[in-house]
């Protein structure tokens, strides 16, 4: 198959053959769902470059190892001296490399791509070994964001990214049906017209002049879509280099600009980077920061960290169509107020439930070695925990004795040298904070007293580096306003904008944690989650035909029944109210959780505070 | 590979002044830069490589050993037996990588020698390279937990002490640790956060002018950077001739009472936990006084020593933003009486 035979997806198309012109366009990720050919797209990729030209693949499964290298075995073992086999990313100089399936690759793995991307070299520092190699390359990477979030600093990585066009109609569909018949999916056949067209603008393009104007406007470009730092600007001026010099021309024009503006930007909009959302970058959304296609003229006077929060992409698939659910109070609604957070205060150790599986991870609040060849491998020891040999530390166990054991030619391993890996897995655990947001949770400054509460939890959370996540439920829905992130920071930004008013669909908060935790699930499954519900447990509105309150004690015991979850409802109701229905009760009950009031989540801090002071006085 | 050179980063003072207070009194302790991606972290970091100054070393040490400071004990032993030679070296930057393992990081045993001749011998890590030089970590708050207890101790020791697979060593590790972070992708650990001496916020510069500036010598670079480091050279020189001098001016640079107070009364005012602070804020008000070629500590130096010295210490709820203090720190620093 040849790039010009794929159908439709310019956008994507132009991302990839700007980056064979010029890999200082920073790379491609290509977004969209299962079966919308981004992989295919993807792997097109080398028929693009020149004879020569490194294009590797980075598997989901490569570990540290086949990333940065390692020891080669054999001829170690043979010469005694430490062979060094290269890894993955030492082959990738001036090339690119293809990662399929961005969001599901490991965070531990990804920071070292990244790493050796950023920084232009590869600086192996490993089990003895040490060495630099000069690692420039691009990534062309698919994902699909439904199914993980992609943190914005990973997003921002990419110079160029776009979003595949879905199947929309039905001629479309048979028009790629047709090409799959006959046999077009196969390999990525060379497109000599093609490639000499990237060739002879490769030729061009350090002859492209970039007049001031158009330099000027990619500023005004990068500031008014909000993107972070000043790569914006130095994408769009790569990029729209590059187009000039594919269509053969020597100066680059406003026209030029105009047409990659939505591939740098798109993804680069702090609407979308923070939090990443969806990534459901709607291409057209960028004619490029347009300041009038901008939501409205007073958002932009605002200071630029309440900006996320305004306006997320309005485009969800998952049916959040229609009016804004965030800060922003208008006319004409029901009462809305963003109250303050309330003073925070040392809370109980909040404790996961004590954990039967062979799993351990990082984290601050269970033990650490993990099982198995996975997790990044820390250091060796004597005891075989598996079967896997820590070669380097083998290696230096036997050095020693050489001499003694009369080597000639090969190394003489005795059992007693061999040393294991111990490997650790960096996991630590989610909590899930799912906050009732509705319009009962503003009497009497309840919400200040629950976003007291929450910025006491998220301190504890913080202290064990747990991640967060953060659900909203009122009105007619619920939303993840904060997908989940190991930045406590951005977590209290959120929590310090989040809006009381309007009905309480407890379920649908239920329903959408329950979506969250599959997700976490799918990529890291093993994952400890706890979810801190807190309501009054008031639920008025439904999702479908139950009573709410039905619907929410059955959402309540759907959670209930995923495993790996513990679960900690506060009420929020004081415990002084003359109106008290203690609904929350019931509901922890369904989730089989411990429930506290705001009030006892600050005392038993005290008592159990109390308490270790006298155990270390004892 | 080129780097791209310290002089011709626009904007970022702070930074590039607190990267250069470093380099004058490498006893301030290091630099924590923190801030969204894209705003020219690394790249300061890195540029700086070029602005480093030689200084005395034993030769042929492992270490970088101070001839007249802690010796190592290889160095020692050439002491006792009048080989130790002096030499002149230029300071380094060691980066460490995240994927860094434990070994490479202290030491360990040296493994052809020991096939070879039986011998135990310890090969330096990272710790061994990085003494009396810049230690960067780029997207430090990644650094795996066991990393940064490993580094942790020998901040605090100023000295390696390896003990594994029958290798028994230590040599001295001070070294200037520089990170760069993203607070949005991961907290920094308070242990190690206040092991940095001083810590600077940067922010894209919202400044259209500048912006299209950095566009321009950025786009300059990539077309042609070994033209544009060209460009460049005589303000770099001048540059590094300028801190030269002042590491010269620096013993002779006087801390008066009235300056010791004047510290005293703005960490006292924001109730600063510990001494630490208050003894960066001296040391980088001494090295900004010798840069800017004065023989006396002002209030001025104070005030500008304190903004990149307390931020990260002072203290406030560990989720709240760095900065959000800030408001109590210029209030204190208000009040700053001027330094006779």
């Amino acid at each position: 198959m040849r790039l010009s035979d794929f159908i439709g997806n310019d956008a994507a198309k132009l991302a990839l053959l700007l980056n064979a012109v010029e890999p200082r366009c920073g790379g491609a990720l290509l977004l969209g769902g299962r079966g919308s050919g981004k992989s295919t797209l993807a792997r097109l990729m080398p028929s693009l470059l020149e004879p020569g030209v490194p294009f590797v693949t980075i598997p989901l499964h490569a570990d540290e190892e086949a990333l940065l290298g390692g020891i080669e075995l054999e001829s170690t073992l043979a010469s005694g001296r430490r062979i060094v086999q290269e890894g993955l990313l030492a082959r990738l100089d001036g090339g690119f490399a293809l990662i399929d399936d961005l969001h599901l690759l490991s965070p531990e793995v990804r920071a070292l791509v990244l790493e050796a991307q950023g920084r232009g070299e590869l600086i192996l520092e490993r089990e003895g070994l040490s060495r630099r190699c000069s690692a420039r390359f691009c990534i062309v990477a698919t994902a699909t964001p439904d199914e993980v979030e992609l943190p914005a600093g990973l997003l921002d990585r990419f110079g160029l990214c776009a979003v595949m066009e879905g199947p929309d109609d039905a001629g479309r569909r048979l028009e790629v049906l047709r090409l799959a018949r006959d046999g077009w999916f196969g390999e990525a056949e060379p497109d000599l017209a093609l490639a000499a067209q990237i060739g002879s603008a490769r030729k061009l393009l350090p002859k492209v002049k970039v007049p001031a104007a158009i330099e000027d406007r990619a500023v005004l470009l990068a500031q008014s879509s909000h993107a972070a730092g000043h790569r914006a600007e130095l994408f769009l001026w790569h990029a729209c280099r590059a187009l000039a010099a594919l269509e053969g021309v020597k100066e680059v024009s406003e026209g030029h600009l105009e047409r990659v503006a939505p591939l740098v930007l798109a993804h680069r909009r702090r609407e979308l980077a923070e939090p990443p959302d969806d990534g459901h970058a709607e291409q057209e959304a960028g004619s490029a920061g347009d300041p009038d296609q901008e939501q409205s003229g007073k958002e932009s006077s605002e200071p630029p960290p309440s900006k996320g929060e305004g306006n997320t992409t309005e485009d969800h698939q998952r049916g959040l169509q229609g009016d804004d659910q965030r800060a922003r109070p208008q006319p004409g609604r029901a009462r809305e107020e963003v109250q303050e957070v309330g003073r925070s205060f040392a809370v109980r150790r909040l404790a996961f439930r004590k954990d039967r599986l062979k799993r351990k991870a990082t984290g601050r609040r269970t033990a650490t070695k993990s099982e198995g060849r996975g997790g990044r491998a820390v250091r060796s020891t004597l005891c075989p925990p598996s079967r896997d040999v820590a070669l380097d530390a083998t290696l230096r166990a036997c050095a020693p004795f050489q001499a003694a054991r009369g080597r000639k030619d090969r190394l003489l391993i005795e059992i007693d040298d061999f040393r294991y890996r111990q490997r650790e897995r960096k996991m630590g655990h989610l909590v899930l904070f799912i906050v009732d947001g509705s319009g009962s949770m503003g009497a009497r400054r309840r919400m200040t007293e629950t976003k007291g509460a929450v910025s006491s939890l998220l301190a504890d959370c913080y202290e064990k580096r747990d991640k967060v996540a953060m659900i909203v439920f009122r009105k007619d829905r619920a939303e993840t306003v904060l997908p989940p992130t190991s930045s406590v920071v951005l977590a209290s930004r959120r929590l310090a904008v989040l809006p009381v008013g309007g009905r309480t669909p407890l379920s649908a908060g239920l329903l959408e944690a329950h979506r969250l935790i599959r997700r976490v699930r799918l990529k890291e499954p093993r994952t400890r989650i706890l979810v801190v519900l807190i309501t009054d447990g008031r639920a008025n509105q439904a999702v479908g035909a139950l009573t709410p309150l039905e619907e929410a004690s059955r959402a309540a015991r759907m959670i209930a029944a995923e495993p790996g979850c513990d679960f900690l409802v506060v009420d929020t109701e004081g415990e002084r109210d003359l109106l008290r229905v203690g609904l929350a009760r019931n509901l922890a009950q369904a989730l089989g959780a411990e429930c506290h009031t705001v009030e006892s989540l600050r005392a038993e801090r005290l008592t159990a505070l109390a308490r270790e002071r006298l155990e270390e006085r004892a | 590979m080129m780097v791209f050179p310290f002089v011709a980063i626009v904007g970022q003072e702070e930074m590039k002044t607190a990267l250069v207070l470093n380099v004058i009194d490498p006893a301030i302790g290091g630099l924590l830069v923190t801030g969204e991606k894209g705003t020219a972290k690394s790249t300061a970091v890195r540029a700086l490589a070029d602005l480093l100054p030689k200084r005395a070393v034993v030769d042929s040490c492992r270490f970088s050993c101070d001839p007249a400071g802690r010796l190592c004990s290889e160095c020692s032993e050439r002491l006792s037996e009048g080989t130790l030679r002096e030499a002149r070296r230029r300071m380094r930057v060691v980066e460490l990588p995240l994927g860094i393992t434990e070994d490479r990081l202290v030491g360990t045993l040296d493994l052809e020698q020991a096939i070879r001749h039986g011998e135990k011998r310890f090969e330096p890590g990272l710790l061994g390279a990085a003494n009396r030089n810049f230690l960067y970590v780029d997207e430090v708050n990644l650094l795996e937990d066991h990393i940064v207890d490993l580094l942790l101790d020998s901040a605090a020791m100023g000295v390696n002490t390896v003990e594994r697979e029958g290798i028994s060593f230590s040599h001295p590790s001070r070294f200037i640790l520089v990170g760069t972070m993203n607070p949005e992708e991961g907290e920094l650990r308070p242990q190690l956060l206040d092991r940095f001496g001083l810590c600077v916020q940067v922010s894209a510069l919202a400044d259209r002018d500048a912006r299209r500036e950095i566009l321009r010598r950025k786009a300059a670079f990539d077309d042609d950077s070994a033209a544009f480091a060209e460009r460049w050279r005589a303000d770099q020189e001048e540059l590094s001739a300028a801190i030269t001098r002042a590491a010269a001016r620096l013993p002779q640079v006087a801390i008066p009472d009235s300056a010791l107070e004047a510290i005293v009364a703005v960490t006292a005012a924001v109730k600063l936990d510990g001494h630490r602070g208050d003894i960066v804020i001296m040391k980088a008000a001494r090295a900004l006084a010798a840069l800017r070629e004065r023989d006396a500590v002002t209030a001025a130096d104070i005030r500008e020593a304190a903004r990149l010295a307390l931020p990260h210490r002072m203290r406030r709820l560990p989720f709240e933003d760095l900065g959000a203090e800030g408001g109590r720190l210029e209030g204190a620093l208000k009040e700053l009486a001027p330094c006779a």
